[in-house]
């Protein structure tokens, strides 16, 4: 997509200078056609602008930054995989296959993989820690942390819904409110590791 | 342990490694020479690090957050740390000095494939079409193959194009996009067990092969000869070395061997890189050729001869004797 805009904006360009103008929309043409993908995955991000943002990168199976060699392999395939037309066999290869790649990605060894951008440490809710009524299994502490870190982005009604799931933790079984999300949420901040 | 303490105890290890890594990139915004030198070493030290508190924090089933994080930095150290470095100079002189001559010879037997797919139609579509001009009429329609006469008229000033097309530019840019696409089809179409790439070096053989007929028949050789002599010796050589590296991973695909098919084709694609940096340096030199040399109408045909004559010497001599030794 930004190449055909790039495309668009330089013939508009180039029709002033003419001639030579042309010649260079041409070449731009095949840059963009062929190159642009190759020289964008070759940079630290490993993506092609339209690629970064949507948070994706090209990698080695390995993990590994993407080499020049299995740049060019997977962006040259890409004419077999628009056949027989609008990437027809891409579809088919990634609908079929358990690893999702298409028939470039196959040949060169890469994977598209998602990275997240940096997140920030979560701000907690403060509340006053409460030590649990009963042992915890691992699971449920990990259940009890993730509800802690997720509690200020739900709304009240949702946090106390999922706090009633809990509620056994904080000896409330079978009750839910406000009251019991704070005592919940209180039994989370002792598993996160805070006592007070 | 706590995640908290877990947390408080490594944190600061944690956020070394990411100044670091920070300072390997070059953060955005921040001069390139400001960066201060790094000590791979501590970099190693605390990749380890960090890859064994990942390990215990998955183990432990810790917040996502501090997962999200352990992941992260863990995954830039390993880019960093074992990355390869492929590009340079020094790998670009070994390309040309063996590398790509050598793969050549390498696959010998696909490039005879690849020549003999490209060659035959083209001889047998030119001699058809030199018997019969009419012939040319059902490869392209007759503005065409009017357009290609007016072309290679004696009169024009620059052969191989018509006089009111404007500059050499245009026919540079047009070569480029036109060729170097033409070759690297050539390649892909040889994912579908090599069926593509010989359907695109016959049906590519025998368009030109009806166009020099056409020509020759119509009297023109004596301008499209000199033409076409110099640059194609490195634009067929180039678009029957694409065809080459094409069937190498058809016939991959087809006969793997004792490797999985997809093995096979990760390998076969590795060795036939090579014959395709070679290729797209051919054809840009092709296209150089081409648009303002080839085109020159001033220059005698003998001088195009004598050029081309050492063109051709040279690069099937490049191909066939360069690196020999070093290999």
């Amino acid at each position: 997509m930004i190449r055909l805009v790039a495309l668009y904006a330089m013939a508009i360009t180039t029709r002033v200078l003419g001639g030579i103008g042309l010649g260079f929309l041409l070449i731009l043409w095949f840059a963009l056609e062929w190159l642009y993908p190759i020289a964008f995955e070759l940079t630290r991000w490993g993506a092609t602008p339209g690629k970064r943002a949507f948070g994706l990168k090209v990698v080695m199976d390995n993990g590994l930054p993407v080499t020049p060699a299995a740049s060019v392999i997977r962006n040259l395939l890409r004419v077999a995989d628009f056949l027989p037309l609008l990437y027809g066999f891409a579809i088919f290869s990634m609908l079929v296959r358990r690893d999702c790649k298409r028939l470039g990605d196959i040949a060169a060894s890469t994977l598209v993989v998602y990275q997240p951008r940096a997140t920030h440490r979560p701000a907690l809710v403060e509340v006053q820690a409460i030590a649990p009524v009963r042992r915890l299994a691992p699971e449920d502490q990990a259940a009890l942390a993730a509800l802690a870190v997720r509690a200020p982005r739900l709304t009240g009604e949702r946090l106390d819904e999922l706090a009633a799931l809990a509620a056994v933790v904080s000896g409330d079984a079978g009750c839910s409110g406000p009251e019991v999300t704070r005592r919940v949420l209180g039994v989370a901040q002792w598993v996160l590791g805070r006592r007070t | 342990m706590t995640p908290l303490r877990f947390e408080q105890l490594y944190g600061q290890e944690w956020g070394e490694l990411e100044t670091l890594l920070d300072n390997l990139h070059g953060r955005p915004g921040r001069p390139f020479s400001s960066r201060e030198p790094v000590s791979g070493a501590r970099v190693a030290e605390l990749y380890r690090r960090a890859c064994e508190h990942l390990a215990l924090a998955r183990a432990r089933a810790y917040p996502t957050y501090m997962l999200d994080r352990l992941e992260r930095i863990t995954a830039d150290a390993h880019q960093v740390i074992y990355q390869d470095r492929e590009l340079g100079l020094a790998r670009i002189r070994t390309l040309i000095a063996r590398g790509f001559p050598g793969a050549v010879r390498s696959h010998a037997r696909y490039v005879a494939v690849s020549a003999l797919t490209f060659v035959v139609p083209t001889i047998v579509i030119a001699a058809l079409v030199y018997g019969q001009p009419d012939l040319i009429l059902s490869v392209v329609d007759s503005d065409t193959a009017s357009s290609f006469d007016q072309m290679y008229s004696p009169g024009t000033q620059a052969i191989g194009r018509l006089r009111d097309a404007s500059t050499d530019w245009i026919m540079f840019g047009y070569y480029i996009r036109n060729n170097i696409g033409i070759a690297f089809q050539c390649f892909a179409g040889g994912l579908f067990a090599g069926i593509g790439t010989l359907f695109f070096l016959a049906y590519n053989g025998a368009f030109s092969g009806a166009i020099a007929g056409y020509l020759i028949a119509r009297g023109l050789s004596h301008t499209f000869f000199p033409f076409i002599a110099t640059h194609s010796a490195f634009e067929l050589t180039a678009i029957v070395l694409a065809g080459a590296a094409g069937l190498r991973i058809g016939h991959a695909l087809l006969a793997p061997g004792r490797l999985t098919r997809s093995q096979s084709l990760i390998v076969a694609s590795r060795d036939a890189v090579t014959l395709l940096y070679g290729v797209t340096a051919m054809l840009c030199v092709a296209a150089v050729i081409e648009a303002f040399w080839s085109s020159a109408g001033w220059l005698p045909p003998a001088a195009k001869y004598v050029t081309a004559a050492v063109c051709w010497t040279a690069v099937l001599g490049y191909l066939t004797i360069q690196g020999r030794r070093a290999g």
